[in-house]
């Protein structure tokens, strides 16, 4: 079997990746500066910063109603996190290995949260809630992320059991006289472990660093980390907010880090 | 015996419960709102704002999606020309602005473009300019942040539609005289450009929801659609019409998303 | 010592047929350090001459035909079209038309569009391409197709666009990559016949590349039968079906009995042998030009329908007792294993009858004429690469 002669456009690869560097450099150098800005001495936010010191940390954690916020941003991503995991995990188990003729559409309605616009998503939410008169409240919050990351639940448990059992495994447990129980201990959990716990820690990253509808939904109690950065920003730069960006860097890493720990593919599953 | 078939169906109920309580629900009611007292739909189709935003919107979604479409395809076409090895180091270029939020890259844009800002001291640095130019709260820096947000997305369809290209089609055309540039002209570029339209819109749908963009890197005038009804909610306190708008959102946006599902992914492959 | 190839003849030869002469010598192909896909590969392909390259998956074949048109390099060795070496020319550069396997037509271009391509390529300008083009359309049965897209057509017309495409720039030969791999029996027989027709009205060279041998000896006017990277023999299908140089082309190509024997004698090209049971018998020389000494144990190949179940009054020169162990009747002809010679012979016996079947158990006398068979040459160990340089 002969393979294709790379060397036909070898004269342009060079220049097509010389062209990309540039590129890439914008993709990553934005997100590489933050940390070093929040380090700086002084009080602007400059890049290269004006000195190494951590008192943009210290200010941010000293500050109680950023801490206060951060603390409630923790709150309400859990919140969302649990909610999703359940939603997007049993949803995920109902499809697994059925097809059926409208299946392309009930996935594409799972998975609609990601593409819905924020802002209708937002403004409806505000208007129940209000109407309901739970306006302003931490587990609206909570509760409205929950919808927003249940499709990456759903993906990540989806993909880890299609990837990882095989539905003749489930027929032949049962065959052998096991209960819906046994079943789902035995066979399905092993299988959406991986996806579960992968898809919670991008859910818990994506609610954590959500702006929207936190906005919307934002009570003088419950100004998520993200709303307060974002408020604060419109009128000042300061290395404060800064320092709390590498926060959202720090959660970001684990994330990655999780992600490749958790995904890996499995040998002990058939 | 067979044991009786162990009925799923029942597990979509939670993840049905919380679509229809958080999704449906509150669409139910914006479009309550919008149609409560009449005439909303009129004052917002009349609305001088509604013009002004339409068009920020779609000039600045514009400019970011063509230049997105082009670097884009560098991008793409590169990482289909790589080996193995290539191929992960650019993949990783590329998925990490995925995984930093839409705030974090703002803010990073915002410092870096400000007047004394590190993108001001390289052009002054360098002998362009010879004071600061500005580069921030303004459209140029919207749409910097736009394609900065939107790169990622635009990479993957691409690189799925050159894939796709059956490797014996450029063979063909190299055995009939073909140099790199006709190849380029005649092969792949055709038999792409499935997947480029489906970037396009893509980045154009994603682009023309900012919210957060236009209001930390953008000027009082570069109000986009999103941002009007957070105006017409908070500033106007007026619910029927930032419905009525909302509304009208999610109808573009539904059939925007309709067409850009049901485009082709790739070319044909033209394989007997 | 390798089996007889055509040597390279001077350039002086003057151009017979439609096509200038491709010379391939000495050409090795190494992928990894120490393994060869190809090695060893030396083969003249004439002018207006069909050479088919054949041989199982992995033999070379592909990669041979690959280095020709240019997408890979030999490691060593040369290719020459009419004298000149092509080794630093890109595929674009050279003037082969390929129709490769699936056809490769450009998809979203007309059938007109992928058949003026090359000429495209070539910068003729846009009325005489149509021109050309049209005419070649005609010359292969098109006419009206021009407009369509490749996926309207059936497999048989886009073989017919293919070979349009490839013929039209008017190529120094056309290479094709196993093009009807896919197809199922009727359709393939179909297209073997229009490839034939079609390079009979044109008078072009082609290599052909193949793995199925019924495709091989039906097309072709010579065969390299290749295996595990080198050329095993080449000759004219009858050559090569009746007088195998090694056991793998005896297997190869149809079927066939091989039995062990040993040398008595020879006797100009032919050798006297006893067989496993003591009878003895006539072959003809094996064709690797190794002389065979008295007492050398050697193979010898015979087509199970050279062999004749002799009536009482027949007599052929070579002839042995056996026991019919089982036939089947194949409506053209039937087939029986017999017992003899100290194991197994097929015999083919033509003109059906089913009243005259022999039975299991039948005592027969079976014959041979001494050119039906054939000692063959052993598998030779893999030379050395040439240490001279």
């Amino acid at each position: 079997m002969a393979s294709p002669d790379r060397a036909h456009g070898r004269r342009f690869y060079p220049l097509m990746v010389a062209a990309c560097v540039p590129v890439l450099a914008f993709l990553v150098l934005p997100t590489l500066v933050i940390v070093p800005m929040a380090l700086t001495a002084g009080d602007l936010i400059v890049f290269p910063p004006q000195g190494i010191s951590g008192h943009a940390f210290a200010d941010y954690l000293g500050d109680q109603q950023w801490m206060q916020s951060t603390k409630l941003s923790f709150e309400v991503a859990v919140l969302a996190v649990a909610i999703a995991a359940l939603a997007g995990t049993s949803a995920a188990v109902a499809l697994h290995g059925k097809r059926f003729p409208g299946r392309g559409a009930v996935t594409g309605l799972i998975l609609a949260p990601i593409v819905v616009p924020l802002v209708v998503l937002g403004l409806g939410d505000y208007l129940l809630f209000a109407a309901l008169g739970v306006l302003g409240g931490w587990a609206g919050i909570g509760v409205a992320h929950g919808v927003l990351v249940t499709p990456y639940v759903y993906i990540s448990v989806a993909t880890s059991l299609a990837a990882g059992l095989n539905p003749a495994l489930v027929r032949s447990a049962r065959s052998l006289g096991a209960r819906p129980t046994s079943v789902f201990r035995h066979v399905y959990w092993p299988a959406l472990r991986p996806g579960l716990c992968a898809g919670a820690v991008l859910a818990f990253a994506v609610s954590f660093d959500e702006v929207v509808l936190a906005w919307f939904l934002q009570g003088p109690q419950s100004t998520t980390l993200p709303v307060r950065m974002f408020t604060a920003v419109q009128f000042e730069l300061t290395p404060k907010i800064m320092a709390s960006a590498s926060l959202f860097i720090g959660l970001a890493t684990l994330t990655l880090l999780a992600q490749a720990l958790i995904a890996r593919p499995r040998r002990d599953l058939v | 015996m067979a044991p009786p078939a162990m009925s799923r169906w029942w597990l979509l109920a939670p993840v049905l419960l919380l679509y229809g309580a958080l999704a449906l629900l509150p669409v139910a009611v914006i479009v309550h709102f919008s149609l409560a007292g009449g005439g909303n739909y009129r004052a917002v189709l009349g609305s001088p704002l509604l013009a002004r935003a339409i068009t920020n919107t779609l000039v600045i979604s514009l400019y970011a999606t063509v230049i997105t479409l082009a670097l884009g395809f560098l991008l793409a076409a590169t990482l289909w020309r790589s080996g193995p090895g290539m191929r992960r180091v650019l993949l990783a270029f590329i998925l990490l602005p995925f995984w930093t939020a839409v705030l974090i890259k703002n803010f990073a844009w915002a410092a870096l473009l400000q007047d004394n800002g590190a993108i001001n001291a390289m052009l002054q640095g360098l002998g362009l300019t010879g004071g600061p130019v500005t580069l921030l709260h303004n459209r140029l820096a919207v749409v910097i942040g736009m394609v900065h947000y939107t790169l990622p997305y635009a990479v993957f369809p691409i690189y799925t539609a050159l894939q796709a290209i059956d490797p014996r089609l450029e063979q063909a055309a190299r055995s009939l005289g073909a140099g790199a540039l006709p190849v380029l002209r005649h092969v792949v570029l055709p038999l792409s450009l499935p997947g480029v339209y489906s970037a396009a819109l893509l980045v154009f749908i994603v682009a023309a929801g900012f919210f957060i963009t236009p209001i930390i890197l953008g000027g009082p005038s570069d109000m986009m659609i999103a941002n009007l009804v957070d105006y017409y909610l908070h500033e106007m306190a007026d619910f029927g019409r930032a419905s009525a708008l909302a509304v009208l959102i999610l109808a573009v946006t539904a059939v925007l998303v309709t067409v850009q599902q049901a485009l082709p992914r790739e070319g044909q492959h033209g394989v007997a | 010592m390798t089996v007889a190839a055509q040597q390279p003849a001077p350039v002086t030869t003057p151009n017979a047929g439609g096509g200038r002469r491709v010379v391939v010598h000495d050409v090795w192909k190494s992928y990894t350090p120490g393994t060869y896909a190809v090695r060893n590969v030396g083969f003249a392909l004439e002018p207006g001459e069909f050479l088919t390259l054949l041989g199982p998956s992995g033999s070379g074949k592909t990669t041979t035909l690959m280095m020709i048109a240019g997408f890979e390099t030999p490691s060593r060795g040369e290719i020459r079209v009419n004298g000149i070496d092509v080794a630093g020319l890109p595929p674009e550069l050279r003037n082969f038309g390929i129709v490769f396997q699936g056809y490769a037509l450009f998809p979203h271009k007309s059938v007109l569009h992928n058949v003026e391509f090359a000429l495209l390529m070539r910068g003729v300008a846009r009325r005489e391409r149509r021109r050309r083009a049209l005419d070649m359309l005609d010359k292969v049965g098109l006419a009206g197709l021009a407009a369509r897209r490749p996926r309207e057509l059936s497999g048989g017309q886009q073989q017919r666009v293919a070979l349009a495409r490839a013929l039209v720039f008017e190529p120094d030969a056309l290479l094709l990559d196993e093009p009807l791999g896919a197809l199922d029996r009727k359709l393939r027989e179909t297209l073997q016949a229009e490839i034939k027709e079609i390079q009979r009205r044109v008078g072009i060279s082609i290599l052909y590349v193949t793995h199925d041998q019924d495709e091989a000896m039906t097309m072709s006017d010579r065969i390299a039968v290749m295996n595990d990277g080198r050329i095993v023999q080449i000759g004219t299908p009858a050559e090569l079906y009746l007088h195998p140089a090694t056991p793998f082309v005896a297997d190869f190509l149809g079927e066939t009995n091989l039995l062990t024997a040993t040398c008595l004698g020879t006797d100009g090209g032919h050798v006297r042998l006893r067989f496993a049971d003591g009878a003895i018998g006539w072959a003809a020389a094996a064709r690797d030009g190794v002389a065979r000494r008295i007492g050398d144990s050697v193979t010898v190949a015979i087509r199970p329908e050279r062999i004749r179940v002799l009536r009482r009054t027949d007599s052929t020169e070579t002839m042995i007792d056996g026991t019919v162990g089982g036939g089947t009747f194949l409506g053209r002809h039937a087939r029986y294993v017999v017992a003899a010679l100290g194991g197994r012979l097929v015999v083919s016996v033509g003109g059906g009858d089913p009243d005259s079947a022999l039975d299991a158990g039948t005592i027969v006398r079976l014959g041979w004429s001494r050119d039906d068979a054939q000692i063959l040459g052993e598998p030779e160990a893999p030379p050395e690469p040439d240490q001279r340089r």
